[in-house]
Order: C-alpha cells, then structure tokens, then sequence
C-alpha cells in the first residue's frame, strides 16, 4: 500500500496549482511594470477604448483592425454592451469614445453637456422573414399592428394561412429603442413577443420559424431569411443600402461616435481614417450605409 | 489496507502542538467564513443597487404587477410576476427530466456497469458538464426548437419545454456525478447481507443501496437544480424570453422568461443608474432570495434524511431501515410512489413521443405502476433494469448527438494558425490565440483563488464540526452560495470588484468572480470525498495518539484525493465555459495584444463564442471551431484529472 505517496502527490497537485496562478499573476504583473516594448522607437504606445453599441461594434472592430495594422504603436480595445453604456462612459470618461446607434436623447444632453457627436455611417432596418413566406409589401402601419399584435395571422395581410411569430430586441436594445419610436410611435409590443439579444438570434429564429417576422440590420439579411419591401405612398422600397442612401428606405437611423469635447489625439486620428475612404468602405463591407454625398 | 501512522514523536516541533493545532483550526475556519463574507456581501450590494426601485414603483408593483416592461411608454413597468412564473417553470420541468434520468445513469454506472463500461460512461458524463453552455443555447436554438415546433406543430419552438429539456440535460452530469459518488460509498457489506438474505438486485437497489445514499443524492439534486435555477446563456437563447405567465399555466409550449434570462439580455445594454438598470438589481436579489430558500429548505430535508437514515454519520453507516420520523403511512407511502412515477414519466414521455404516442406511454406506464407489487422479483428486475439501461442509453445518445453536431462543423475549421494566431476580420478569419491564452489566466486564477480556500473550508466542515453555532452559520453560508445563480456573480463582481473597487472590466475580476463561483462546488464535492472515508480510520488514528490535524492530513485527506479531484474537475469545467459572471467583469470581444497586467481586459472562449454566434454573421465555421478548441481543452483538463483519479483509485481500497 501507498499511504505515504499519498500527501506528497497532495502537495504537489497544489503546489503545481498554486504555481500556475502565480505563474498567471507574476508574469503578467512583470509585464505590466515593464515599459512595453514599441516597434518604431521615441513614440510610446498609446491607447484608447470604445464601448458601447453592438451594432457599431463590429465596423468598430474592424476599422480597429485596420487601423492597428499601419499604426503600431495604437491599441484600440472595443467593448460592446449598448448604446446608453456607451453615451454614459464616454460621458463619464470610462471610455474615450462611445458608440450609439441613436441620437442622444435630451437627458442625456443635459446631463453630459460637453458630448461631441460624428455621425460615421447610416443603418438601415430592414423587416424579415422565412423565405416561404410570401405575404407582400408591407407599410410602416400594419407592421407596427404585427408588433401590437392586431395581426395574428398572416392572411389578415395577404399572406399564407399562417400564426403570426413576433420576434424583437431586448427591451435594453438600442435598435429596439429605435424600433418602438420610429415604427410603434412608442405603443406597447405585444406581450407575446420572443425577445432575442442580438441581430443575430433574431436571424437565427425567423430563420427556422416558418411564421416568424424580425428586425434586423442590413448587414443580416442573407439567403436564409427574406427582406420584406416596404410600402411607402403606394411605392414598395426594398431595404437596401441604395435606397438608405437616396433616402427613400423609411427605416433608418444615424452610427454615432460620441467624444467629451472635440476628439484629439488617437482618438481623433481614428475617427477620421473611419470617416476617410477606407474606413467607408469597412463600413459598407459591414453591411451598413456609408456616409455618400447626399 | 496499512495506514500511515502518525510519526510525531520523532519530529521536531517549533510551536507546541497545541497551539499548531488551534492556528490550523483558525485557518481553516476562516476559509470558511469566506463564503459567509461572500454571501453577505452579495446581497448587500444587491440590495444596494436595487433598493431603488423599491422606493420608486414601490414593493408591491414590483414583486406582485403582472407586466414587466422596461421601455413602457408613458410609464415603465417592472413587474415581476411573469418572470418568476417563468424561471419556476423552466426549473421545474428541467428536474423532472433530469432527476429520473440522472439517478437511473447514476445507478447503472455505480451498481451495474460493468467496470468496462464504467470506465467509458463515467468520464463521458463528466465530459457533459464540460460542454459549455452557449453551446448547449446554439444547439438548442438550432436543433431542439425546430424540432419541438415540427413535432407539436406549433407556430414557434421557443418555448418552456424547450428550456427545461436544456436545463435538465445540464444539470444531468452535476447529478450523476454526486449520486453516483454516494451511491458508490455505500459500504459493501450492506448489499452482501441483503444479497444474502435472498433479495433480488434491484431489491438491494431500490430499497438498501438507494435508501443509504439518499443523503447524497439530495445533495446531487439540489446541486443539479442550482445549476438549472441558474443557468442564463443557454436558456436565454432558446425560451423566447416573452415577459408572459403560461395561459394556460401547464402550456409547456408557450415562451416564457426566466429571471436569470431577463438580466442576460438585458444587464449588459443598460445604462448605469438609470431606473431599468435599478429594476435588475431588483430582479438579481429575488433570483438570489429564491435561491436561498429553495437551499434553505433542501438543506433543511437533508438535514432531516440524514438524522433519518444515518445518525451520525451520513455516509458510509447508513441504516436504511430506521424511518421513525415518516411522516406517511406506509401505504400512502406506496400510492404516492406509484403516482409520482406516473407523473415523472408521463413528463418524459412527452417530448419524447408526440401527442399520439404520449397517451398510450401514459396508459402503458400506468399498467406498468399498478401491476408493480403484482409482479414477481424478477419481472421487476428486469423492467427496472430495462428502464435503467434505457436512461443511462439516452443521456449517452444526448452527448454523441451534441458532440458530433459540434465535431463535425468545427473540425474542418482547425488549423495551427486558428490555434496561434489572434483573430482578424472580427474572429471570421485568423485564429484565437488570445482567447485561449485569456481563458486559461481566468481558470487559473480562479481555481488558484478556490480551490485552498474551498478545501481548507471542507476540512473545516467534515472534520472540525464541533457543531457549535458558528459551524452552523458557516455551513448554511456554504449552501447559500451554492444555490446563487452565476450571472448574479456576474452582477456582484460588475457592482463590487469593477464599480467599487474601481478595478475596471479586467482579468482579476474576472477571475475572483469566477472563483468565488466555483467555491461552493470544491466546498461541497471536498466535503462529501471526506465523508467517504470511513470513521474507524479517523479513530484509529486518533487512538494511536495522533493530532485532529495529523489524523486529517495523513489519514483522512489522501483517500479522498480521488472525490477532491473530481471536484476540482466539475469546477474547471464549469469556470471554462461559463460566460454570465465574465460578461460584464473581464472581457473584450478583441485584442492584439494579450493582457499585460491584471487590470487590463481578456478575450474569453466562452464570450468570443458567445459574439461569433450572437453578433457576427458569417462566421460560421469559426464559431464552430472555437466550440471544439474550447471542449477540447476542457478534454485536457478533464484526460490530466481522470489520470490522476484512477491512480488513487486504484490503490484506495477497504
């Protein structure tokens, strides 16, 4: 028998544990203390975060990218979590840039008064479903009776005899926020809604759900699901990045990056490489609307 | 077996063993009491940050008005009510899918399996709590949601059903594994003498095996439902999150809302201090008072059942025959078990036959209860093994089913340079590199931060109890924080260690949250290992004039390395995958550069997961491959554990 191998291997598997986590601690605080080592000397590393709106988030990241590979010394870190978390840190300074995907409300004017808004780039909001879906166009007035639930099914709309399935945005969603006051007029949704935490989840169910109808960037609409064309004034508009642009496409809502004060240093290079040609062409390889001429 | 005899005589000792004893006593007391800090500080800044909308829409609007909604116009409402229907629900199916199936697989591979199989079955099912839950959501968004609408021919899948059959497929190996560690160290000589006495094996099963370790199947169910009261990431993706109470109330298929979904989609967009950000702290302390009586009174029953069945000592000396405190006749006793079994299997029954198959499963299962005293040993034998294999059959298809839907999408996908490259193009091209490297500094760190405390705690609590008030409180403290749902962590560790503290969304908070999570499930596994060893060893030693201190480090600990171990493997599995409680305290969704001190961001496997499934169209195959780099490293985790467990085993025998 081994009774005495036995508290020796004890002290060894927590030893090894032990190790570990001051192996993660230690070189990380070592790191830390150092200068960090930069490519091109007599510049330091400088950088910023941004944080807010998940439907920025991804042009974000990826002018970010882009960014980071010419300029070596820039470390720019996005974090999601929302258009008001992205106001209030730039507001608060936890952040040096906020992204949102809503103009800034009054209150949050008067509360954060030294904002500075850039608009980068447009979003449009199309209204999906299951590709055998093959009701019509649909104008801004019956869908928001689908999301008040008068509409319970398709047929009321000239579509296949079907139960109507209302998928929406999170109630902390800034598309969501969008949604209820440019298409609800602020009215309730109806109470048996599903509600999903991305534009992704949304796809994800109208995808599979045969009576499914969702909202979601432009970016989402691919071959699983289908964009349904909007009725304005007797003339069906198909959400498209074109139509955003000549602005015909009624649904539609400004990106924003918000700075306390005028943006300078990192953050104002940033926020002009996105404005630039190359960051509008990131933009429109997102999905979403670049800024055009109009 | 020889034991190892203390050899104090022959050691040099600077402090008087006396004093040695009461510091390591202290110690360990003190470990304990961490939890107790821990829980007392939770709901304090719970309660903090939710008081608010108490005082504003007043306690009774909040806890008892029937509609909850955030952006309301003119007026916001928060009203509770469906929410907590909701998570009740999802809880409740969840255990009735699971308790059955789990105590059956656990029987199989602690009583039946040959050692063969046990040896495939069981690290099998330890691999099923490896799998994280994001994963288990994307499956069943996908997989089981269409399957639910299909097959119920309903307009939307998303329903109650579909959350509870998740739920109980994830808190399935949670209750394997503590059942089957109790049902397993039920001494052997109790199964010969029932043997002996000429009773069948699933007489010896059912009414001395079962009966003797139903301490710690309780405590497997109790854990099994923590983690499904719990659970926010899969659940949130495939209950539709519709703020509504079942009309009617049994209407599995209806959407429902969970409390822990209501804070997973929503606290992450909300703006600090704002009223709807007040209204989730609000929700966080009902899911954390919820929680806390659902332990209480668990932990009250098993208080009971062990005074029950084994005075004493709860493990290892069970009496199965001593039931002086039942409340029921022996009888009712037998009606209520017949009813019960109905009941539990027409709720499996359902989603796994369809309406027209249901009903005749139920008149089946029906015939099958009542006939039951008529039948002879044998038949019973065997229909309830049948039944058995078939539960242990079913939660082994569930894995290869999830596992090969994972492996088959997200093979193709690895290469090197998805392993050592940092993501591009927003993690559709490029490869994890840093994502790997965070989620190893978060385990790390929290299993370096529970896992001396959690043990020393455990010591304290199977070994010190001088059951004094302090033990008490300690013990309760312990199975409080047990039962709290992981993303209310989530919520402490953004409010107390990233607000408070000011320590930013960084690796350490990260990686305190995550450690003060698994603390309980070390505590708890540690703390049953040590019940496993039998008392007589404990007075052995004692008698032969060795310390409390020696007798618990030479005798008590090393046989119950094994148990320590597998706690320690439950624990990493779950930090690895988990994603509510490093939402909002450690992450980033990208970085170039990896952490450079403790206070700067990670990028997570779970989290970057969670984004390429959630954010990110396009990212198909990336997705799945992070899902496989993610389960394969938790594989790692588990193969070195497993290792070391079957060495032990092996030379642990008495």
């Amino acid at each position: 028998m081994n009774g005495m191998r036995n508290p020796a291997s004890i002290a060894t598997l927590l030893a090894l544990i032990l190790v570990m986590a001051l192996l993660a601690c230690g070189c990380t605080q070592q790191a830390g203390s150092q200068p960090p080592t930069t490519t091109s000397p007599g510049k330091t590393r400088e950088s910023i975060t941004l944080s807010g709106s998940t439907t920025v988030l991804p042009v974000a990241q990826a002018a970010a990218d882009a960014y980071m590979n010419t300029h070596a010394n820039a470390e720019i870190m996005v974090i999601g979590g929302g258009s008001s978390v992205g106001i209030q840190a730039a507001g608060e300074g936890t952040a040096s840039i906020g992204m949102s995907s809503r103009d800034l409300k009054a209150e949050e004017k008067t509360r954060y008064p030294g904002l500075v808004s850039t608009v980068i780039g447009n979003d449009g909001i199309a209204l999906i479903v299951h590709p055998s879906n093959t009701v019509g166009p649909l104008t801004l007035e019956q869908v928001k009776g689908i999301y008040q639930g008068k509409y319970t099914n398709w047929k009321d709309l000239g579509g296949p005899d079907m139960a109507i399935v209302v998928a929406g945005r999170d109630s902390a969603s800034g598309t969501r926020e969008f949604f209820h006051e440019k298409v609800m007029n602020k009215e309730d949704f109806v109470a048996g809604q599903l509600e999903k935490n991305s534009n992704g989840a949304v796809k994800q169910t109208v995808a599979q759900t045969p009576g499914a109808i969702g909202y979601v960037g432009l970016g989402y609409i691919d071959g699983t699901v289908r964009a349904v064309p909007i009725l304005v004034n007797g003339t069906p508009i198909e959400p498209s990045v074109r139509m955003v642009l000549d602005r015909k496409y009624p649904i539609s809502r400004p990106l924003i990056l918000v700075t306390k004060g005028e943006p300078a240093g990192l953050a104002k290079d940033y926020i002009t490489f996105l404005l630039g040609p190359e960051g509008q062409k990131i933009l429109e390889k997102e999905g979403f609307v670049p800024l055009g001429q109009a | 077996m020889t034991l190892p005899l203390p050899r104090q005589a022959k050691q040099g000792r600077l402090i008087p063993a006396r004093t040695g004893e009461t510091l390591i006593r202290l110690i360990l007391l003190s470990c304990a009491g961490i939890a107790i800090v821990t829980i007392f500080f939770i709901l304090a800044f719970l309660i903090r940050d939710g008081y608010p909308v108490l005082s504003e829409t007043g306690i009774t609007s909040f806890l008892l008005g029937t509609e909850w909604n955030p952006t309301g116009y003119p007026v916001e409402k928060f009203g509770i009510v469906p929410l907590v229907a909701g998570t009740l629900c999802v809880t409740l199916g969840a255990m009735a899918i699971a308790v059955p199936l789990g105590i059956a697989c656990a029987i199989c591979v602690a009583r039946l399996a040959p050692p063969a199989v046990r040896a495939v079955v069981k690290p099998a099912i330890e691999l099923l709590a490896g799998i994280p839950s994001v994963v288990y959501g994307f499956f069943g968004l996908i997989v089981l949601t269409d399957w639910i609408r299909a097959t119920f021919g309903v307009p939307s899948g998303e329903s109650w059903l579909a959350g509870s059959i998740i739920l109980g497929i994830m808190a399935l190996p949670t209750i394997i594994s503590v059942s089957e560690d109790a049902l397993s160290c039920v001494p052997r000589e109790f199964s010969e003498g029932s043997l002996a006495l000429g009773a069948t094996h699933w007489q010896t099963i059912s009414r001395v095996i079962v009966p003797g370790a139903l301490p710690g199947i309780s405590a497997a169910v109790i854990l099994g439902m923590g983690r499904a009261i719990g659970e926010t990431m899969a659940v949130l993706m495939v209950t539709g999150n519709a703020a509504i109470v079942p009309s009617p109330l049994w209407n599995v298929l209806s959407p429902v809302r969970t409390l822990t979904g209501t804070l997973g989609i929503e606290m992450g967009e909300v703006a600090t201090g704002s009223m709807h950000y007040h209204a989730l702290f609000g929700v966080a302390v009902v899911l954390l008072v919820i929680t806390l009586a659902v332990n209480l009174v668990a932990t009250t029953i098993i208080g009971r059942l062990r005074e029950q069945y084994a005075p004493g000592r709860p493990c290892g000396n069970a009496v199965p025959g001593s039931r002086r405190a039942s409340l029921l006749s022996p009888e009712m006793r037998e009606r209520a078990k017949i009813i019960l079994l109905v009941a539990v299997l027409s709720l499996i029954g359902l989603p796994a036959a369809g309406i027209a198959g249901y009903a005749g499963c139920v008149f089946l299962f029906s015939l099958v209860a009542l006939s039951w005293r008529r039948l002879s040993p044998r038949t019973t034998q065997k229909i309830a093994f049948f039944f058995i294999s078939a539960a242990t059959a079913t939660v082994l298809l569930i894995l290869a089913v999830i596992l090969s839907d994972i492996l088959v999408k997200g093979l193709p996908a690895l290469s090197f340079e998805f392993l050592t490259e940092p993501p591009r193009d927003l993690g559709r091209s490029g490869g994890i590199f840093p994502a790997i490297v965070g989620t190893l500094y978060l385990v790390a760190g929290a299993i370096g931060f529970a896992l001396p405390l959690g043990i020393g705690a455990a010591i304290y609590l199977s070994e010190y109890r001088a059951e004094g008030k302090l033990t008490k409180i300690v013990r309760t403290g312990t199975e409080l924080l047990n039962g709290t749902p992981s993303i209310v962590f989530g919520l402490f560790g953004f409010a107390f260690l990233v607000l408070f503290l000011k320590f930013g969304v960084s690796l350490i908070a990260g990686q305190i949250t995550l450690g003060l999570m698994i603390l309980p499930t070390v505590i708890r596994t540690t703390e049953e290992a040590l019940k496993g060893v039998p008392v007589s060893l404990r007075e052995g030693s004692l008698a032969l004039g060795a310390t409390q201190w020696q007798t618990v480090s030479r005798v008590v600990i090393p046989p119950a390395v094994p148990g320590i171990v597998t706690g320690a493997i439950l624990s990493i599995g779950r930090a690895a995958g988990e994603t509510a409680p490093i939402l909002f305290t450690a992450v980033v969704f990208s970085q170039r550069f990896l952490p450079d001190s403790p206070f700067s961001p990670v990028m997570a496997l779970p989290y970057h997961l969670y984004i390429l499934a959630t954010n990110i169209p396009g990212a198909e195959a990336n997705k799945y491959a992070t899902a496989v780099v993610l389960l394969l490293l938790v594989i790692l985790f588990y193969a070195i554990a497993i290792g070391i467990r079957t060495h032990y085993q092996k030379n642990t025998h008495w």
